[in-house]
């Protein structure tokens, strides 16, 4: 699905990522972990897109170069990004540019494009399933949403645009214990053969709903330390450092 | 420019003591001029030379169109009353939803030919402002007056069809429209505006507004559909005690237009509300003056202008708020935010405070600027392409202001007009 060769990454002549690896088969669930500032985020902007960065190293996506597809290509082919700080956009309603995105997206897999009778439907099984309140959807678009809210709706998107590989950018941050559960919900109901999962996190807690299959550690840009579910539990006792320096 | 004001004098159009005024506000007008870009409140409006490149031999409208309009262009969508001016004369009214014992409607021109009525109006043409209110008073041709009764809400909303046609080719159109709200009574207008045909002319028009005590009056000026026409459009408020002035402007279509709006609050407890949206592409320009003078203590008012540049269009908006040393207890505001889309497109805006009272609250803003990208990398990563991104950011910009609105079938009618007129421009 996901493979990336000794990609580097560096923003105004800072290196962040240093000839990083990754390798995500189609149903896994790999989580990220590193302390601040060790490139988590870069790596979820270079994989969903976003400009700005001088990039060296290969990253393909189900065998093409995915460093060429264009931003709103790689959400058609099915990379869905949940943002770390969901921007808010006024005057644009939640619901409008949903349908317009799955639309979009539907429209490129050759499905038909919802109706909005329809597209009304699948919102509200989704949210019902996901207990995501669906007033937040006929707001503007994540604006005087709380934390929470801007993250419950990036997960209720997620779900109802049924990506092939999620990013998740520190979705967890900032969640008390019942987002959480919704938010993890939420992945674990999609989780199947096919469909695979980035999770980026600074903690172990939220590995505690979802189960990944592989968790690597993250520091000064490389993947220094990769383990399976228990590498999270490691880490959560010694800290960063402990885990690292027994290396 | 030669406009023949001697040929126009000998229609003999209304009273003799008209004649008077006329020739002295021609001769005010031909000692200044068109205003240009010298006059500080036409720094960005130039109009002399605005006229002189787009008309080569502007002449005065004097006809008393009896032509037939095109009532394909009436609004279906909700039921109204109805006055239209085809090229500024008064041609058709209907106020089949009113008691129209409640309600005077007048044509100008019979105002004009009547002593005691005319008495009634007389005062307004001492307003000497600028040269383009005294050329009005000097070539005024026809326009309405409409009285409503103290205590008489109208049921229905009331559209003013401002239509012109070919006649009006290349002709500078002068009328004026009065409005006198009685105590307690209500008013919706839709102030609506459609050119028949592919013409260019020139219309100056002023509007006068007197709002009684506890009157509320509601405006919106519909400016929606592309046209080569060139306008100037003054409009003053006189708003007495508890009353409420709502303004909406949708500033799409002309070539130029100025639109000027100058409240007065006069007594405690009146307020006043500015709200509108400018979307220009191509080489249109248009401006928005506004002149918020709070007059008397407790009085409040609030202006929110959103534009959208596209092209090689310009825009402006000087607003200002004043307040006299008796306004105690002022509250004003005032925000304008622009989208400048193309690097030939320019924005220009100037808020102005000028308070001499020392217990208000006012506040100014104005932001240009262009799109965020990070709105737009959020949505392209949903899978919008970027033009999808833009129209979506920049819709939702301007419908932020329509979202104001505060009766349904005109929000309804604003929105419908706006997305024709985004779903046409290239973002």
């Amino acid at each position: 699905m996901l493979e990336i060769n000794k990609l580097s990454a560096s923003i105004e002549g800072k290196k962040i990522l240093k000839d990083f690896d990754l390798k995500i088969n189609p149903g896994e669930v790999h989580a990220i972990m590193g302390p601040n500032g060790s490139g988590k985020s870069t790596l979820a902007n270079i994989l969903s897109g976003r400009k700005g960065y001088e990039i060296e190293g290969k990253a393909s996506y189900e065998g093409n170069d995915l460093l060429e597809i264009p931003i709103e290509e790689r959400a058609q082919k099915g990379i869905f990004l949940a943002f770390q700080y969901p921007t808010e956009i006024p005057g644009v309603n939640t619901n409008n540019f949903l349908k317009t995105s799955l639309n979009t997206i539907r429209k490129f897999r050759g499905l038909k494009e919802l109706d909005s009778l329809d597209f009304l439907k699948l919102v509200k099984e989704k949210s019902k399933n996901l207990k995501i309140e669906e007033k937040i959807l006929s707001r503007q678009l994540n604006v005087g949403f709380s934390g929470g809210e801007k993250k419950k709706n990036e997960i209720l998107q997620m779900t109802i645009l049924e990506p092939k590989l999620a990013i998740l950018d520190e979705t967890d941050s900032g969640l008390d214990i019942d987002a959480l559960r919704i938010v993890s919900n939420g992945v674990n109901s999609l989780r199947d053969k096919k469909r695979s999962f980035l999770i980026i996190t600074h903690y172990q807690r939220l590995l505690n709903y979802i189960k990944p299959d592989f968790v690597h550690v993250l520091v000064d840009g490389k993947i220094v330390k990769t383990g399976c579910g228990d590498l999270a539990k490691e880490l959560e006792k010694d800290g960063y450092e402990g885990v690292t320096t027994i290396k | 420019m030669n406009l023949k004001f001697q040929e126009f004098q000998k229609l003999n159009l209304g009273l003799k003591e008209l004649d008077g005024i006329r020739i002295k506000s021609f001769k005010k007008f031909e000692t200044q001029g068109f205003p240009s870009k010298r006059q500080e409140h036409w720094k960005y409006s130039d109009l002399r030379t605005i006229i002189n490149e787009n008309f080569k031999n502007l002449q005065i409208f004097k006809e008393n169109t009896r032509s037939k309009y095109n009532d394909n262009f009436l609004i279906k969508s909700f039921e109204h009353n109805k006055i239209v001016l085809l090229n500024g004369n008064l041609v058709d009214s209907s106020f089949v939803y009113e008691d129209k014992k409640k309600i005077t409607i007048k044509s100008l021109k019979s105002v004009l030919d009547n002593k005691e009525e005319f008495e009634k109006i007389k005062s307004y043409f001492e307003d000497d402002q600028n040269s383009m209110i005294s050329l009005n008073h000097a070539l005024v041709n026809d326009g309405i007056t409409l009285e409503v009764d103290d205590r008489y809400s109208f049921k229905k909303p009331l559209i003013i069809y401002n239509f012109f046609n070919e006649i009006a080719d290349s002709k500078i159109i002068n009328n004026k429209v009065f409005i006198s709200l009685g105590k307690e009574s209500k008013l919706c207008l839709v102030d609506f505006y459609k050119c028949e045909n592919d013409i260019k002319y020139f219309n100056n028009m002023i509007h006068n507004y007197t709002i009684k005590e506890n009157a509320i009056f509601k405006k919106y000026s519909i400016n929606s559909s592309l046209d080569r026409s060139y306008n100037y459009n003054s409009t003053k408020i006189n708003s007495y005690s508890n009353s409420v002035f709502e303004n909406f402007l949708l500033s799409l279509g002309p070539n130029f237009i100025k639109n000027e709006i100058h409240c007065n609050l006069l007594e405690n407890f009146s307020s006043s509300f500015v709200n509108g949206i400018m979307l220009l592409n191509g080489n249109q320009h248009h401006e928005l003056k506004t002149n918020i003078n709070h007059k008397y203590e407790n009085c409040k008012s609030s202006q929110l202008i959103k534009s959208v540049l596209l092209d090689k269009s310009s825009g402006t908006f000087q607003g200002k708020i004043y307040v006299d040393k008796r306004a105690q207890k002022t509250n004003g505001y005032q925000l304008s935010k622009a989208l400048i889309l193309s690097e030939n497109s320019e924005f220009n805006s100037k808020p102005e405070l000028e308070i001499y009272a020392d217990d208000v609250k006012c506040s100014h803003g104005s932001t240009t600027g262009n799109i965020d990208e990070n709105s737009i990398f959020y949505l392209m990563s949903r899978g919008l392409t970027r033009e999808q991104a833009n129209k979506m950011i920049v819709e939702g910009f301007l419908n932020e202001v329509i979202e104001t609105i505060t009766e349904s079938d005109i929000k309804l009618l604003i929105s419908k007009l706006f997305k024709e007129r985004i779903n046409k421009v290239k973002v």
